[in-house]
């Protein structure tokens, strides 16, 4: 018994404790930055690993002296709406070419998934004209509309996995009860593949929550800005970082998103789990 | 199941309508319903990497529109040191960084799929890289990076492991380390997520039938998991690869390609040459030499994986 | 450009009368039709120091409203007392102004989608030969450079070569001044090795300079000079570095390649000796690194903008008091050859109210709502115009003396050939840092990062 609890501690509780400190370790990092007080910033002497006199200066700052929050209500329209729309659309196309089998549909999916491969470092100057000739120029919809250009490969991709595994005879039976093929998707492959769309919208949210350079150059107004580009512009000022209110905002950035994650996560997996059966 | 009760008022409303008709069509519904997906990829993605790939053969800077080349950029590119410097760090970047991603996201993943007291709490704070913005945590890195400053440095002096100051990001090799250390930082929960999804398909009987055969942990890793394992584990290394070679805001934030270009991939030369030197021409040629080397890697691996 | 359409009658005066009025100007001679706003401009300076009579307005478009880009402060007073005067030009003349602001890294890149585009911000206020990438977009400015520059003593002698475009023969940028680049220093520090503390006595040739530098890293206080990809930091020290030993990257013709000649090696060799009093860990250094390095007390030696001093004075004061600006000492060339972060504004032709965005140029240049923003600013930006000189902030803070004549001191970054589309390449490519830094700490012989440094060069400038 003394054997197997030893055991546990090598090769499960150790290293898993190794784990967490190493992706936890910069988020500590953020938070004795963002409570320490400019004075023991520069300060060599002092502890680095702890705050001797935390203050709440830094996120003061970010709330009331910056616009993050104008910047964290825009990010949130922005990542909803590109994930919705990049949603839709991979549901539907995803049915299509999983289930529907139609003639192309082998070459099509090739094309989508190698659409990934585009680097955005090179669209964005010829981009800039296509926003700007659509009138999109500023608004969120520049962005609604580009980001799903990166999250559509993956998520079809994702859900495509994800229908092949809700089994046919399901929706062969509505059809020889009379449903149309979309009112099949609705009411019976939808509901089904949940933890799969669900996986998608998470994925979606978050790289469209991260998102920096399409967010630079398509948005102008210091109010319209999204909170990745928005701190860089208020907070980095010429060769002075203000790092207290940069971690401020970095948690605070991810605060949003990490809560989503801790309620969803097991479906997250779930889905996931679900697209990859055979 | 709440599908099937559904289906009982739609019975016999299959209307025989053109529209109808039309929606009952696999094929041209098939289309009807893959053309937003198109729409969307067309206009904001196809149509402007055609317009990139179009610069790319000419001579265009920011201002002027400039005209064909032919294959001047692609030659001139072969001929550059940087170029040749990048082409070597990528590789070495994207190839480190992914392998390392792999293993410790395996390895997490592992670690994770079974039951114990916090799962959940554990589970979640394994996606936390993933969700904070990059160019919020490429500046922590970058702070954690100071020559004078580094709080790993602090902390190996205080436990009396080292004793001068660390050169992070002035060092070339070193540099490439720290950066590919940040870089694996961000892409663990990419792989651990995924493959611990891809473990709990594998089913508990299979590894009950291994124990049986008298076969070890490391056996019914090998001989169990790894294979059920494999197909996803190239996807997710696929995708992974291609972010990782695309890697652009990491770096600029921490090096800007420095030291002396050793830091350099492609998205950030092209974006430095392009956008800051003005010759988008060659920028677009620099990230269009990408394009094939990821087409090929990506159709070997699925040709792979269909024989599979 | 039509003259007409520019011209306007303002206090008795035509533009074609321009030169007379500036000559009446200097001599002191008109005085009499001082209206309010003359007072208010005297106030700011003194009187006969430049030629308050002389006027330019241009015919604001009716409907006319404006859209402008630009860096984010350096300093936190900077950014109210623009928008103060802008809110004053748009009750003057009735065009409302939208001012955008990005991370001064980023202006480039929105310039380069908007030039590229043909819509965005109508004006832009960026860094060093921007304009001269895309010079055919621009509207000329010429008129009010010209003006601008009888009016207020002349501009330093690199304001042309930054705003005056030979490809298109006209001015294409307004010169707004650079946020210039000294040497900081801790003054205790400095005394303890044996030199005085005082900026008028600092080493002024590159031999007592390295004196001094030895003796500071003799008594435990290194220096700290950024050798990374740090713009603004590595660009400025490292050209003085090459110039002012007479060395250059190019000829004045803007092709020949001039680099590989004994002055470089003689900079670089005096760099290695430099680099042997550095901190370690230079050699990855951005720009942040030394402001952080000096404010800890880990450097005593730097070279910096004045937001280091502005950090100390809000934060530190004990090092604010302790600290001085001194200017960068001159090697063999025997002159001032020092490099600065220069901005221009310009404005792109897309634009539907290129007189509103002349105007409001004009207006933000003028006395006295220019003294006002550099003296809010703290000098953080040293002016292109001669006759602010005089501004109160120069005059107010000793510590901020050195900055006063950054413009005058400078040369183009594209030293000895003129800006354009081939020096902006150059310079992001960071050819003389990584020149330097190779040689420096050593990853290349001195004559192996000459060649390496000339090879690059050479493909950019006969690309």
């Amino acid at each position: 018994m003394r054997r197997s609890a030893l055991t546990t501690a090598l090769t499960f509780t150790l290293p898993l404790w190794a784990f967490l400190a190493l992706l936890l370790f910069p988020f500590y990092w953020m938070l004795v930055t963002a409570v320490r007080p400019n004075k023991e910033l520069y300060n060599l002497s002092l502890n680095q690993l702890w705050t001797m006199h935390p203050t709440w200066q830094h996120f003061q700052k970010l709330l009331f002296a910056t616009h993050f929050r104008p910047w964290l209500g825009n990010t949130m329209v922005i990542a909803v709406g590109a994930t919705t729309v990049a949603l839709s659309c991979s549901v539907l196309a995803a049915y299509a070419l999983q289930r529907l089998r139609f003639r192309g549909s082998g070459v099509l999916g090739v094309a989508i998934f190698l659409s990934y491969l585009v680097p955005p470092v090179i669209l964005f100057i010829p981009l800039a004209r296509i926003i700007n000739e659509l009138g999109l120029w500023d608004r969120p919809a520049a962005l609604i509309l580009t980001y799903p250009t990166f999250l559509i490969p993956f998520a079809t991709w994702l859900l495509m996995g994800y229908f092949r595994s809700i089994p046919a005879e399901l929706e062969d039976c509505a059809r020889i009860d009379g449903a149309t093929r979309l009112q099949v998707l609705r009411h019976i492959t939808l509901p089904l593949a949940l933890p799969g769309i669900l996986s998608a919208l998470i994925f979606s949210f978050t790289l469209s929550w991260n998102e920096y350079l399409y967010a630079l150059v398509f948005l102008s107004s210091t109010e319209s800005k999204t909170i990745p580009v928005g701190l860089a512009t208020e907070l980095i000022t010429g060769d002075v970082f203000q790092w207290g209110p940069l971690m401020a905002g970095a948690l605070l950035g991810s605060v949003p998103v990490a809560l989503i994650y801790s309620f969803f996560v097991e479906h997250y997996v779930a889905g996931l789990t679900g697209a990859l059966k055979e | 199941m709440a599908g099937i009760e559904v289906t009982a008022p739609a019975r016999a409303t299959r209307p025989a309508d053109l529209i109808g008709r039309i929606l009952e069509n696999r094929h041209a519904l098939g289309v009807l319903m893959v053309t937003p997906a198109l729409l969307i990829l067309a206009i904001f993605l196809a149509y402007p990497f055609g317009l990139g790939v179009w610069l790319g053969f000419t001579n265009a800077t920011i201002g002027q529109a400039g005209h064909f080349v032919g294959l001047g950029n692609f030659r001139y590119l072969l001929g550059d040191s940087v170029f040749r410097l990048v082409v070597l760090n990528t590789t070495l970047y994207a190839a480190a960084a992914v392998v390392c991603k792999l293993l410790l996201g395996l390895l997490l993943a592992l670690l994770v799929n079974r039951e114990f007291r916090g799962k959940r709490i554990v589970r979640a704070i394994m996606l936390l890289p993933w969700i904070v913005p990059t160019s919020l945590s490429a500046l922590v890195f970058y702070w954690i990076y100071d020559p004078t400053f580094s709080v790993i440095t602090w902390t190996l002096r205080r436990i009396g492991l080292a004793h001068g100051f660390i050169n992070y990001l002035g060092d070339p090799n070193l540099a490439r380390a720290s950066l590919i250390a940040a870089n694996i930082w961000r892409g663990i929960p990419f792989f651990a997520i995924g493959l611990l999804a891809g473990l709990q398909t594998v089913s508990t009987t299979l590894y009950e039938a291994a124990e049986i055969d008298g076969a070890g942990p490391w056996q019914k890793f090998w001989f169990v998991t790894w294979p059920l394992l494999l197909p996803l584990t190239v996807v997710v290394t696929v995708f992974s690869t291609i972010m990782t070679v695309g890697d652009f805001q990491l770096i600029w934030i921490i090096t800007r390609g420095g030291p002396a270009n050793a830091t350099h991939l492609f998205g950030t030369l092209a974006y430095q040459r392009a956008i800051q030197g003005g010759f988008i021409g060659e920028g677009a040629a620099i990230s269009a030499f990408v394009l094939p080397v990821l087409v090929a890697a990506v159709l070997v691996s699925f040709h792979y994986l269909r024989r599979e | 450009m039509q003259p007409e359409d520019r011209e306007r009658t303002a206090g008795g005066l035509t533009r074609r009368r321009f030169l007379q009025a500036g000559v009446a100007g200097l001599t002191g001679l008109a005085l009499s039709s001082v209206n309010g706003w003359l007072k208010q401009a005297a106030a700011q300076l003194p009187p006969g120091s430049y030629n308050p009579q002389l006027q330019l307005s241009f015919p604001v478009e009716p409907g006319a409203s404006l859209r402008i880009l630009r860096w984010s402060q350096f300093v936190s007073t900077d950014q109210p007392e623009y928008e103060r005067m802008a809110q004053q030009f748009t009750r003057r003349t009735g065009v409302p102004v939208r001012l955008e602001y990005e991370a001064w890294p980023d202006v480039q890149p929105k310039a380069a989608a908007a030039a590229n585009v043909g819509a965005g911000p109508d004006i832009v206020l960026g860094f060093f030969d921007e304009p001269h990438l895309w010079p055919d977009k621009l509207v000329p400015v010429t008129d009010l450079a010209e003006y601008l520059g009888r009016k207020y003593g002349g501009w330093f002698p690199v304001a042309p070569q930054y705003g005056y475009s030979n490809q298109v023969g006209q001015w294409i940028g307004v010169p707004i001044g650079a946020p210039g680049s000294c040497l900081n220093y801790r003054m205790s520090w400095v005394k303890e090795a044996g030199f005085d503390p005082d900026p008028a006595s600092f080493p002024k040739t590159t031999d007592e300079f390295l004196r001094l530098c030895r003796a500071l890293k003799t008594r435990g206080h290194p220096t700290g000079f950024a050798l990374g990809k740090a713009v603004g930091d590595a660009n400025t020290w490292c050209h003085w570095l090459l110039w002012t030993f007479g060395a250059h990257a190019v000829a004045p013709d803007s092709k020949t390649i001039t680099l590989n000649t004994p002055e470089t090696v003689n900079a670089l060799e005096y760099g290695r000796q430099l680099f042997e009093t550095m901190i370690p860990g230079v050699a990855g250094w951005l720009d942040p690194n030394n402001n952080r390095a000096f404010l800890a007390g880990e450097v005593a030696l730097t070279n910096n903008g004045i937001s280091i001093y502005f950090a100390a004075k809000n934060d530190f004061p004990e090092i604010a008091a302790d600290m001085n600006h001194a200017v960068y000492p001159q090697g063999s060339a025997g002159r001032p050859t020092e490099l600065h972060l220069f901005s221009q504004a310009y404005v792109f032709k897309y634009t539907k109210y290129p007189n509103a965005a002349k105007e409001f140029l004009r207006f933000m240049m003028e006395d006295p709502q220019y003294p006002r923003w550099i003296n809010a600013m703290l000098g953080y930006v040293s002016h292109p115009l001669r006759v602010f000189n005089n501004l109160a902030v120069w005059r107010s803070d000793p510590k901020a003396v050195p900055f006063r004549d950054a413009v005058a001191r400078m040369l183009p970054h594209s030293y000895q050939g003129t800006p354009g589309p081939k020096s902006a390449r150059a310079l992001s490519e960071f050819v003389i840092v990584d020149m330097v830094a190779d040689a420096l700490t050593g990853r290349r012989s001195v004559r192996e990062a000459i060649l390496a440094a000339e090879a690059r060069l050479k493909r950019i400038y006969e690309a």
